[in-house]
């Protein structure tokens, strides 16, 4: 969420104030960027400042395959939240209730990179943390319908927040298409996500109310995958000692979550996790990451 | 939500360092060679350590006086079998070996996150011990272990008084850190913790503190813990290598031969209501003890190097009956040649629900027989003092056997030539 997108815009910034270009992947020998006395702050960012493109033609097209996966996952995420946001001005609460985490997938997916438009990330995905108390009338978005419909059993007062999901998505939808998406950004993408489950979904406090933290996990080691996958075949090139570790990694995980899927898509809730189950997940993502890492490197666009 | 700072300085440190080149860039053992960023983590000589280094018939940390600070990380093991398993030991021993022996750490790519965390850059004399133990529940049905336990090994029962948390109690391995300050020990945990990602999941984490004695002396020490008591002064001596072999290591008994050399490590994180302390009158702070509390002597005598005398005072007039001391050690037949090494340090967690300090005594004793320790504990079942302790965390746990040569490790004879 806002996390993940401050790191990245933060890192996209300063690699502008580093004045770092890209060199296509060439190997350098030594460090630059000692005596740069600048650090930056992550505020203030256009989406313009997010990096550069690479100029290694595999790279970019790589990275233009990213784009049009995200493309693809906006609009899926659209049709899906409207299905959500249908029942709640229906007042159907136990159709709400069924439609909250699938209409989450595609946002879980691409988060990183839906959360270089801050505005939408704070105002569709926070949580009651970042506001004074759960009757903060700035938070909006899924977690505080979750918390009606779950917390209060109700819809009530959820139409407007259901209809101003729609209309940030909208917006979202409308800005990711200007959004320069950077190899650097999805490569850092990629690790983020991983980041994200280890930080907040494994530890169900998410979807604090609905318990389906699960579908988020998935989703974010889906949308990580996806991420890596572009890049697979560059990388494989490169530093097959890494894809291998990759996949596994990846394998590792989803062999982990598989048990907790049911039956007609979508997962059990985080309270059916085994305690067993969740410190061999945490091991399992935290070597991930590890190996996650190493991509910006390998491909040259850290 | 919270953005994380540690995260921000790499990603930025990253992006600083401009465009990346591919795969790591050895630039051996000269770890400040080549690379301008090494001394801002990028390489960081890991600074030797003081002594003999990581090799050793026995572990590092045990008998040595103890560091001024100290960390316990007890692990839980996720390896599916026992072949992953050795080869999780086989890595943690040699990032041990390479922490405590002073071996630098690889300069890579400062596109690609440092080998080293860059903590102690610069720091030459961090004065770093380890000590890796293990739990009775590495020996379950997972490993297949169970016919190589520690024949007195078990999960630490709830004994005296007890109130223990399982969030803070027990583990599959337990690592003990030492060092001159807190950085030392949190430096070679995420050393550690690095390296061992897809194996090791911390189960608990205590950090700890203690003043160790400039000069050593038998009989006295200058240490106090956290009730204002001096701690250590009737410890056995720790440079008697012959009452060490007696008392501390663990050899024959029937125990399985890949024991030698190791020691049962009894882990006590004992919370002490201080407040409550005190309020308590110095006369009776004294007979809970047994000691006079400035000098540390024994009820019974003046100077703190005085052995205690109990034989002719069987009624308790000088020292109570029940006074700790007395109990845990009554000082006749029946407790000569059982006596334990104690380790302790004590600690602070900040307060508790009721705005109490959340302060104590990680007590952890080193001895060749775990059942010393249990014996002591019987006689020390209700005594008066529990009413200001309350133990909340630890473990039993048994401290592998040293490393002496080129090609072993750590955990090594207990987890190879095993069917
Ligand atoms: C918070 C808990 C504890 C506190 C505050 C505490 C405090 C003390 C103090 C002040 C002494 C006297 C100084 C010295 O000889 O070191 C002492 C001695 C001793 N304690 Fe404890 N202790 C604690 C827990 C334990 C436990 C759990 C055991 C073992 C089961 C134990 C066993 C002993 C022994 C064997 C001695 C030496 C007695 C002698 O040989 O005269 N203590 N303790």
């Amino acid at each position: 969420m806002r996390r993940s997108l401050s790191v990245l815009a933060l890192s996209a910034a300063l690699a502008v104030l580093a004045g770092c270009s890209d060199d296509g992947g060439q190997v350098r020998s030594e460090g630059g960027g000692s005596g740069s006395g600048s650090t930056g702050s992550g505020s203030g960012l256009s989406a313009s400042d997010l990096g550069t493109q690479s100029s290694n033609q595999d790279v970019t097209a790589a990275t233009n395959q990213y784009r049009t996966y995200v493309q693809g996952e906006v609009t899926a995420l659209r049709a899906a939240a409207k299905k959500f946001t249908d029942a709640v001005r229906a007042g159907n609460v136990a159709e709400a209730k069924k439609q909250y985490a699938p209409s989450r997938v595609s946002w879980e997916r691409i988060e990183p990179i839906a959360g270089l438009v801050e505005e939408i990330d704070v105002a569709v995905d926070a949580r009651v943390d970042d506001f004074a108390g759960v009757d903060d009338p700035k938070w909006t978005g899924w977690h505080k319908l979750e918390y009606l419909l779950w917390k209060k059993n109700t819809t009530a007062g959820g139409a407007a927040l259901a209809t101003k999901l729609d209309t940030d998505l909208a917006t979202l939808d409308t800005r990711l298409k200007t959004v320069d998406i950077t190899p650097k950004a999805v490569a850092l993408g990629a690790g983020a996500l991983i980041e994200e489950v280890s930080e907040g979904k494994i530890t169900g406090e998410e979807d604090r109310y609905s318990r389906t933290d699960l579908w988020d996990f998935a989703a974010n080691v889906e949308g990580s995958k996806a991420a890596y996958t572009v890049f697979k075949p560059i990388l494989a090139a490169k530093n097959p000692t890494l894809t291998t570790a990759l996949d596994s990694g990846f394998t590792a995980v989803e062999g982990s979550l598989k048990p907790y899927q049911v039956a007609g898509g979508g997962y059990q809730s985080y309270t059916a996790l085994k305690p067993a189950d969740k410190t061999r997940m945490q091991a399992q993502l935290a070597a991930l990451s590890e190996e996650l890492a190493k991509v910006p490197a390998a491909l040259g666009v850290a | 939500m919270s953005s994380s700072a540690g995260r921000r300085g790499s990603l930025s440190r990253r992006a600083f360092l401009g465009t990346a080149a591919v795969g790591a860039v050895a630039v051996g053992g000269a770890a400040a060679g080549g690379i301008a960023v090494a001394t801002s983590g990028g390489g960081g000589a890991a600074p030797a350590a003081p002594g003999r280094g990581f090799r050793g018939e026995h572990q590092l940390g045990v008998l040595e006086q103890p560091a001024p600070h100290g960390l316990l990380a007890a692990f839980t093991c996720v390896d599916p079998d026992r072949e992953t398993l050795a080869r999780t030991f086989r890595e943690l021993s040699d990032e041990l070996e390479g922490l405590l022996s002073g071996r630098p750490a690889a300069a890579l790519d400062p596109a690609l996150p440092p080998a080293d965390n860059g903590v102690l850059d610069e720091v030459t004399d961090p004065g770093l011990m380890a000590t890796l133990s293990v739990g009775a529940s590495l020996f379950d049905d997972r490993y297949g272990l169970a016919a190589r336990k520690p024949r007195e090994l078990v999960t630490m029962p709830f004994l005296a008084n007890d109130r223990l948390d399982p969030r803070r109690s027990h583990g599959d391995l337990l690592l003990v850190l030492q060092g001159k300050e807190p950085d030392v020990c949190l430096h070679a945990l995420r050393r550690v913790m690095r390296r061992t990602r897809a194996n090791l999941v911390l189960h608990w984490l205590q950090d700890a503190f203690t003043r160790p004695d400039a000069k050593p002396r038998v009989g006295q020490t200058q240490s106090r813990n956290l009730l204002g008591f001096k701690d250590g002064t009737a410890n056995p001596d720790a440079g008697d290598a012959e009452l060490m072999r007696r008392l501390v290591w663990t050899a024959g008994g029937g125990e399985p031969a890949w024991t030698a050399g190791g020691t049962y490590q009894a882990v006590r994180v004992v919370r002490m209501l201080v407040e409550r302390w005190d309020r308590a009158g110095l006369t009776e702070q004294e007979a809970l003890i047994g000691r006079h509390k400035g000098s540390g002597a024994p009820l019974s005598g003046t100077a703190e190097s005085e052995a205690p005398r109990y034989d002719d005072d069987p009624d308790g007039e000088r020292t109570p009956l029940d006074a700790h001391i007395r109990l845990a050690n009554p000082r006749d037949a029946s407790t000569r040649g059982t006596e334990l090494l104690r380790r302790g340090f004590s600690y602070s967690r900040g307060i508790d629900g009721a705005g109490l300090l959340d302060q104590g005594l990680a007590f952890i004793s080193y001895q060749s027989r775990l059942a010393h320790f249990l014996a002591a504990t019987d006689r020390l079942r209700g005594e008066p003092l529990e009413e200001y302790l309350l133990p909340e965390g630890g473990g039993f746990f048994f401290v592998l056997p040293g490393v002496t040569r080129d090609g072993d490790h750590l955990g090594r004879s207990l987890l190879t030539g095993m069917p």
